[in-house]
């Protein structure tokens, strides 16, 4: 007889989860201005451009990789490259800076995933390696678009924000990745037990370099569409992203310790902490508490992640 | 007359003193899963109680109950005749009732000292007394570990000594009862032996112990009675004296007790499926030759650190040190690269199935499918309808419930687990090699006998097995050869019925090299 009725009683987890929603979205519709379409449009542009890399960095989650802290580095990077690539034609400068991102952080998938070296300390390592080099590069000084071949990349579709196609885009085209290619596959037996992969003969280290691959693909989706947005490459601009994108995929429901999760609940987890934000801005608080808030929700659910692990 | 009812009322009351532990009516229910029901154990001091059961019987349920991990729905739990309530592991701590879990918690760099006295309140922070040191010494005496240097790190312990390491640490905090969760699960036979004395000794000293085991010849050993569980209920609680190993296996089952094993397959001239020759693994293995026949199985059995367990290893690929030649079915393996180990046709079945052996997160779908994932679907396109399909196929051969194929693995019993990791294997073209470590560690003794069924199956289809295994009565059982080895050599290899059990122990322990 109880089995029948289950379904009305979700686990507490879930149950938590709704209860946040819920209480979210009654806050935010309550708040005065969040449903005027500037408020609406400027928060889902801001909420897309963090998506996309947090697209990528489920990627390297679910691989059993914690997170990288070199996306947001890398991000700056690609946006420099991009501005130099530009004078050669947008799609040359677009195809330019997709290899360049996948390319520096598939070697930092490589390094982790042949030499098995730790993820955390090889992608602060890049994030380092990174910055340095294009600060000598280009001397610190942020470089500037001055044509407008670059204005194809900020146009909106009527009411919809441009970032939000691109951002959909990608959260369509990562979620297909994960659940119907075979490294999508790989992805979630590497995160679930990389030891029995290796012992299985998979060749991890594969799925790892594609892992950070994609994750360097993903977030050049952002640097482009940043790069067209400010007119400029700069080594400011991607500051915080890792952070931001990380804290989405763990709100949205992502196992920190990989194998379990998906591109969707990233999707869910940027819109829901974009929301949070946007009331929080829109009610007056101050950044301070905006950030501190944040912190706050970020720990809940991770907390709640770990207890729901141990009642399973 | 009445004098005599007098004295004879004196027998039965008061003088008997109270049970140590004695536990009654405990039941728990997890959703709609009744996984205790009416459960009762008492012990007296310098008791063992042996408890058995298949695995979801219900034994874990009850420990965690009395180590305060769960909650029980009902019942009531006294010790020394005073009603406690246990309602978190400090207050189980508090009562004396102390874990010695499976799962060895000890801190590999501390010393033997520092662990024995790791998490005890009676210890200042940063001062040691010489008081201390004595108490940890005369309990390692007590437990016949004399031997045990207190100031060496304990990474140098063998994985027996660690074991008494552990209860020596329990002994330290005031312990009223023991609780044992398969203490020999990971230990060879001369180790087991180690932990039987100790265990004797606390017996002596009048310690309760409860001795959680699915390794009956330790409950004939050295327990005193034993509670048989089975699906959440007690079955049987009888002295050890009064039963003998069959009805004993009878009352786990709830069935009468087929063969274990199937028939032995007679040697034939089947050609090799694995060649190994002159295969050096530094530290470990010296110089070693096997040929496994294709459709026989291959035992090799040695106490810890006989290098069986490394054999296996290195011929899964895993060994990157190991020198010599391996070859399948006519081709050479290159060491140290399992991916080239699976496209010669081996198969690796790990004894760690949590930590090496499944994807204990993830569906029973995906572990089956996960080797196989190459093979299938365009441009690295799978469809999940094919995937479902080859699952279900592969359940029927290993005989798994196809109606439980979404179940996750960490939810399966550690013998449906194994046969995940055994379906893995199979059917990749042409039958290769399957090589495991300890195949039926932690699996109860009804899912053993299909778990040796399968191993058969497989042989059949054309495989050559190859088993790295201390369980002597399985080897016994299941092996078309033997292969006994000590530190690291080859001592003897027998056929099937041409070994008995005492020679297999005395060749792993005292070899005579010929």
């Amino acid at each position: 007889m109880t089995s029948q009725l289950d379904w009305l009683w979700p686990s507490p987890s879930t149950l938590f989860r709704w209860c946040i929603v819920v209480a979210l979205a009654v806050f935010a519709v309550t708040t005065p201005g969040f449903l005027s379409p500037t408020s609406l449009r400027s928060l889902l542009s801001t909420a897309s451009l963090v998506g996309c890399v947090a697209v990528g960095m489920t990627f390297v989650t679910m691989s059993g990789n914690i997170m990288s802290f070199s996306l947001g580095a890398s991000l700056s990077a690609t946006t420099v490259v991009f501005v130099w690539l530009l004078p050669y034609g947008a799609a040359a400068a677009v195809t330019g800076a997709l290899l360049f991102g996948a390319g520096i952080n598939a070697v930092q998938g490589l390094v982790i995933g042949y030499f098995r070296a730790n993820p955390i300390i090889v992608s602060m390592a890049a994030f380092a390696l990174i910055l340095g080099v294009f600060t000598m590069l280009t001397g610190g000084r942020g470089i500037y678009i001055t044509t407008n071949d670059a204005e194809i990349f900020n146009t909106n579709f009527s009411f919809v924000p441009g970032p939000l196609m691109a951002f959909a885009a990608c959260a369509l085209v990562g979620q297909a990745i994960l659940r119907f290619t075979r490294f999508g596959r790989q992805v979630f037996l590497l995160g679930s037990n990389p030891r029995a992969a290796l012992a299985a003969g998979m060749e991890p280290w594969r799925t790892v370099t594609w892992a950070y691959a994609l994750a360097g693909l993903f977030t050049t989706v952002t640097a482009v569409l940043i790069a067209s947005r400010y007119g400029s490459g700069d080594l400011q601009h991607g500051t915080g992203f890792e952070y931001q994108a990380i804290s989405a995929v763990l709100v949205g429901g992502t196992a920190i310790q990989g194998g379990n999760g998906s591109v969707l609940r990233t999707f869910i987890g940027t819109m829901l902490i974009a929301i949070f934000k946007a009331v929080l801005i829109l009610r007056g608080f101050s950044i301070e508490l905006q950030q501190l808030l944040i912190g706050v929700v970020v720990l809940l659910v991770i907390m709640l992640q770990w207890r729901a692990g141990d009642l399973k | 007359m009445i004098a005599a009812t007098a004295a004879l009322n004196e027998m039965q009351t008061p003088a008997v003193p109270p049970k140590v532990l004695n536990a009654r009516n405990l039941s728990k229910r997890f959703g709609h899963i009744q996984a205790l029901e009416n459960a009762a154990i008492e012990l007296e001091a310098g008791e063992i109680r042996a408890v058995c059961g298949e695995n979801g019987a219900g034994k874990s349920t009850l420990v965690k109950i009395l180590t305060g991990i769960l909650q029980s729905d009902t019942g009531n739990i006294e010790i020394d005749g005073r009603a406690v309530h246990i309602k978190s592991p400090r207050d189980s701590q508090e009562v004396g009732l102390n874990l010695v879990s499976q799962e060895l918690s000890i801190c590999p760099d501390l010393s033997v000292l520092d662990n024995i006295w790791l998490g005890s309140i009676e210890v200042p922070m940063f001062h040691r007394k010489k008081a201390f040191r004595n108490r940890a010494r005369k309990t390692l005496e007590m437990l016949g570990a004399a031997h045990i240097d207190l100031d060496q790190p304990a990474a140098k312990l063998s994985t027996g000594e660690r074991q008494i390491v552990e209860i020596a640490r329990m002994l330290g905090r005031d312990t009223r009862i023991l609780i044992l969760d398969e203490p020999t699960a990971t230990l060879s036979d001369s180790e087991i032996e180690r932990v039987m004395q100790a265990l004797k000794a606390l017996k002596r000293e009048g310690h309760a112990i409860l001795y959680i085991t699915h390794r009956l010849s330790e409950v004939f050993e050295i327990c005193d009675t034993v509670t048989v569980m089975r699906n959440g209920r007690e079955v049987l609680a009888a002295n050890v004296s009064d039963l003998d190993r069959k009805a004993l296996i009878e009352a786990m089952l709830g069935r009468p007790f087929e063969e274990m094993y199937p028939t032995h397959k007679p040697a034939s001239g089947e050609a090799a499926a694995l060649r190994i020759a002159n295969l050096n693994i530094p530290g470990a293995v010296d110089k070693l030759n096997l040929v496994v026949p294709r459709g026989q199985i291959v035992c090799l059995t040695g106490q810890v650190g006989s290098g069986a367990e490394d054999v296996v290893h290195a011929v899964a690929g895993m060994l990157v040190e190991a020198e010599g030649d391996i070859s399948v079915n006519g081709r050479r393996l290159q060491p140290g690269f399992p991916e080239k180990a699976k496209k010669l046709g081996i198969r690796f079945v790990s004894g760690d199935r949590a930590e090496e052996g499944i994807f204990i997160g993830l569906s029973v779908t995906d572990n089956l499918v996960a080797t196989r994932l190459d093979a299938r679907g365009l441009a690295g396109v799978l469809s999940p309808g094919a995937l479902k399909k080859e699952a279900a196929r592969l359940a029927e051969k290993i005989r798994f419930d196809r109606r439980r194929l979404a179940s996750v693995a960490s939810t399966l019993s550690g013998g449906n687990q194994q046969k995940l990791a055994f379906g893995r294997c199979i059917d990749h073209g042409k039958p290769g090699v399957i090589v495991m470590i300890e195949p039926t560690r932690g699996i109860d003794v009804g899912a053993r006998a299909e778990i040796y069924q399968l191993m058969r199956d497989f042989c059949d289809q054309g495989y050559g097995l190859l088993i790295a295994s201390t369980d002597f009565s399985e080897v016994l059982g299941i092996g078309d050869r033997i292969v006994t080895l000590y530190r690291g050599k080859v001592v003897q290899t027998y056929h099937a019925g041409q070994v008995t059990m005492p020679q297999i122990v005395a060749d792993v322990t005292h070899p005579v090299m010929s």
